[in-house]
């Protein structure tokens, strides 16, 4: 080949090799920048006075003088809506029977959609689930239902041979002639005045709990949750951990028992995390009755067995890395092999093993698979720190799952599964920065 | 004085070791080591358990169904009366989405293990290690959440134009080498300068041309292509392999670090460039290591749960044709975590005894994997200081 290809190929490889990284770079940002500035909005965003007449209500927060004034001034506009209902409805019964029938329906459609934006109408009965007593508590959520008040979705299926569009007809067109015509643009020109948006800053995401299955309120059960399977976890893996780094580093004799224990070690590693929570399900659960059924107890220990290895590689790593002068100072001083341990080494490599812990931590925070059938709850209270033994808790992962595929509202709640996602992701990330930096200040220390 | 003399007693007394004294101090260090060994035993007896629990509740699936079922046939009805098992097209959705991940994160990986091991200086290192940390520490279901909400939709609405991008993005720089080296390989042997720079002008324009059509052509067929499903094989796969991209990168820059510097001047006193060295030397010596960090790579992506769970769109077929990354598929870890809440009330029947079966199937292919990539990892490392 000529010199020149030559150089060409050694440049184009080097710039694989650092596209890659870039890739790497991007895409962590890619998934993070979504999550993050999607997931700040379930706590900074424009609410409506519905939300502030949510928060009196269930929470008994915000002044009711200013409320109710507001809620005064937004039922003067909305009056005017509530009129032209009764109006369109006293017009109806004098119609012919088709024509009624007719009507009905998309007089129901439209009824539908406003109750969407504004909450229960006059005249409705009171609703059961917390989640129809209140409109729209959010500006954004509220210009959608907007859309689908003055437009009503229609799909295009005459092309057979690509997919099926979706196109938007306005209402007030099928109501022309009538008086409800008058409604839509009422609506959409008094829209602020009903609403009342107003930048908000609902910092109850983080600590209240949920209304109605998270239709409203916030995710403190789910926090609590991660909190207590996490340090829980490390209760049990932390001190095993470290005590079997201890024999691995400096007790271990090599030979066919220690080749065999560090295999279990790197195949418990390897274990994929969905077997450990059959594996909880069958010992925990089933077989030693930790508890009844799902509780906070068998999660975290099944939890524990998953991060152990971690624990005692990073533990063991922590020790290796203290300075071979140090145990010989300490044993030329005349103390015994495990006093040298306990009060030399342990010390000197504790900041290493604190990085590996807080690592594990975050990973007991993140992980799903092993709480599916030992701990997780999609719907429940914060639990007091006696029911750990007894009952099962909600977690942030296992709640974004259930929230993002099963819930009967997925696609309206983004919000919320945003502001659990960032939560959850807010958590590990900071762990493992703090682990970073910790890491760099121990490996500053140990050059100097 | 006094002061002295006390101090001088108790040294005495110090040093004096009675034989009451030694055996305490005999049967208080055997019992001390003893614990620390029952403690690290304990994590065998872990993984002990884990087989045996999980085989426990295996076996009986295979007594009521036995093997056959299992393994060939693609109904999976556990739900019917009797139940259907054939977890065949299950097994394969599994290895689809594995395969997938794995053709996008190896080469990634080890290009990107390379880079960091052999190409950027250290100061930039310091900066880009974080950042694989970061990407391994993200939990799964915020992937999976991610591939669900964020790119299911995109690949829904805009499938064909992506693909077309990622095809030009991806095979453009990559075509345009290959141009040039072939061009200069076919002409290489000419002797006379003048006749072989002319041929090689024409042989590059020629290729370069055949190169953009190929481009054009396969790009507009590309985006002609409606993905019907946003939930689909390629969605998982591209998560799974950013997933499994750190495990790779870690790991093989381990072996990579593991090859002296002897052998890179070595090949540098040669007159190799740095992309030579690498690839015929470093690679070909640090081959076992990267082989190891591939198999721990996959074997992420083959456990992994969540993801899949919430992005493969769990429907229990094999893709026709059989290579159709843009099918909904579903895995074996994303069965057992999907059927597990239904099977559990009925506890002994076959419905959640093949779960288990799943969960063992699992199990033994990382057990079999993880095996594999210590024993390479050993042998390099033996070679490697032998020399």
């Amino acid at each position: 080949m000529n010199i020149g290809t030559r150089k060409i190929l050694d440049r184009s490889f080097t710039a694989v090799g650092i596209g890659s990284i870039v890739v790497m770079a991007l895409a962590l940002m890619i998934v993070v920048v979504p999550i993050v500035y999607n997931g700040i909005g379930a706590v900074f965003f424009t609410g409506t006075v519905e939300h502030r007449k949510m928060l009196h209500a269930e929470f008994k927060r915000g002044d009711s003088q200013e409320l109710s004034s507001e809620v005064a001034s937004s039922n003067r506009y909305r009056a005017k809506i509530y009129d032209m209902l009764t109006g369109f409805e006293a017009e109806l019964e004098t119609m012919t029977p088709e024509k009624k029938a007719e009507y009905q329906a998309k007089y129901s459609q439209v009824r539908t959609a406003l109750q969407a934006l504004l909450g229960p109408l006059p005249g409705d009965p009171e609703p059961m689930l917390t989640r129809f007593k209140y409109g729209q508590t959010r500006w954004d959520k509220a210009e959608e239902k907007l859309h689908d008040l003055l437009f009503e979705s229609k799909w295009d299926n005459s092309n057979p041979n690509v997919m099926s569009k979706e196109y938007f007809v306005s209402r007030a067109i099928g109501f022309e002639g009538t008086s409800l015509v008058r409604l839509f643009p009422y609506v959409k020109d008094n829209f602020e005045n009903m609403l009342l948006p107003e930048f908000t800053f609902y910092w109850g995401f983080i600590t209240d709990s949920s209304v109605d299955s998270h239709f409203f309120g916030g995710i403190w059960p789910e926090i609590q949750g991660t909190f207590f399977l996490a340090i829980g976890a490390m209760l049990f893996a932390f001190p095993l951990g470290v005590i079997a780094a201890v024999y691995f580093t400096e007790y271990a004799k090599p030979g066919f028992l220690n080749s065999m224990l560090r295999s279990a070690n790197s195949t418990l590693a390897g274990v994929p995390s969905i077997v450990f929570g059959m594996f909880g399900l069958a010992f925990f659960i089933n077989t030693m009755k930790v508890s009844e059924s799902k509780s906070v107890i068998a999660g975290a220990l099944t939890l524990a067995i998953m991060i152990l290895p971690t624990i005692i590689r990073a533990a063991e790593e922590a020790i290796l890395a203290v300075p071979k002068t140090y145990r010989e100072a300490s044993l030329s001083l005349g103390s015994t092999k495990w006093n040298t341990i306990a009060t030399v080494i342990l010390p000197a490599a504790l900041p290493g093993i604190l990085t590996g812990g807080v690592i594990s931590l975050g990973r007991a925070a993140g992980e799903t698979a092993p709480i599916i059938f030992t701990a997780a709850v999609s719907v429940g209270s914060a639990i007091g720190l006696a029911d750990v033994f007894s009952s099962p808790t909600p977690a942030l992962s296992w709640n974004i799952y259930n929230l993002a595929s099963e819930h009967e509202a997925a696609t309206q709640l983004r919000h919320v599964q945003y502001g659990m996602v960032l939560a959850l992701v807010t958590i590990v990330l900071l762990l493992n920065l703090s682990a970073i930096v910790l890491r760099a200040r121990i490996s500053k220390k140990l050059k100097c | 004085m006094a002061d002295e003399s006390v101090g001088e007693r108790n040294r005495s007394n110090a040093f004096v070791v009675t034989a009451r004294k030694r055996t305490l101090q005999k049967v208080a260090k055997t019992a001390g080591e003893g614990m620390l060994f029952s403690v690290a035993f304990f994590v065998a007896v872990i993984v002990l358990f884990i087989f045996y629990f999980v085989a426990r509740d295996a076996i009986p699936f295979f007594q009521i169904c036995g093997f056959s079922e299992f393994f060939t046939s693609t109904n999976w009805y556990p739900a019917d009366e009797p139940g259907e098992f054939g977890a065949l097209a299950i097994i394969y959705g599994s290895l689809m989405v594995t395969l997938g991940s794995a053709m996008i994160a190896v080469p990634m990986g080890v290009a990107a293990a390379i880079c960091l091991s052999d190409i950027l200086p250290f100061s930039i290192r310091q900066y880009a290690k974080p950042v694989i940390e970061m990407l391994a520490a993200i939990p799964s279901v915020a992937f999976g959440f991610f591939a669900l909400v964020v790119l299911a939709p995109l690949m829904q609405d805009h499938g064909g134009p992506m693909l077309m991008w990622g095809w030009w993005i991806l095979v453009s720089p990559f075509l345009l080498l290959s141009v040039i080296v072939i061009a200069d390989l076919l002409t290489a042997n000419i002797k006379d300068e003048k006749r072989r720079q002319q041929r090689h002008w024409m042989l590059l324009i020629a290729l370069g041309l055949f190169s953009i059509f190929l481009l054009f052509k396969v790009g507009s067929v590309l985006n002609g292509i409606q993905i019907l499903t946003g939930t689909n094989a390629l969605n998982v796969s591209i998560i799974l392999s950013f997933m499994a991209l750190p495990t790779i990168v870690s790991v093989s820059e381990d072996a990579l670090q593991a090859v002296g510097r002897d052998i890179r001047e070595g090949s540098y006193a040669l007159g190799a460039t740095r992309a030579e060295t690498i690839i015929k030397t470093i690679l070909p010596a640090a081959s076992s290591g990267i082989l190891a960090a591939v198999i721990l790579g996959i074997m992420r992506a083959l456990g992994e749960t969540m993801v899949v769970w919430m992005a493969s769109g769990n429907s229990s077929h094999i893709p026709e044709p059989w290579f159709n990354y843009l099918e909904a598929i579903r895995t074996l870890t994303a069965t057992i975590a999907g059927d597990m809440g239904e099977a559990d009330q009925v506890t002994g029947s076959a419905r959640f005894h093949v779960l288990f079966a799943m969960g063992l199937l699992l199990l033994i292919i990382s057990f079999i994997s993880n095996l594999v990539s210590e024993r390479i990892v050993v042998r390099q490392r033996k070679i490697l200081s032998g020399q």
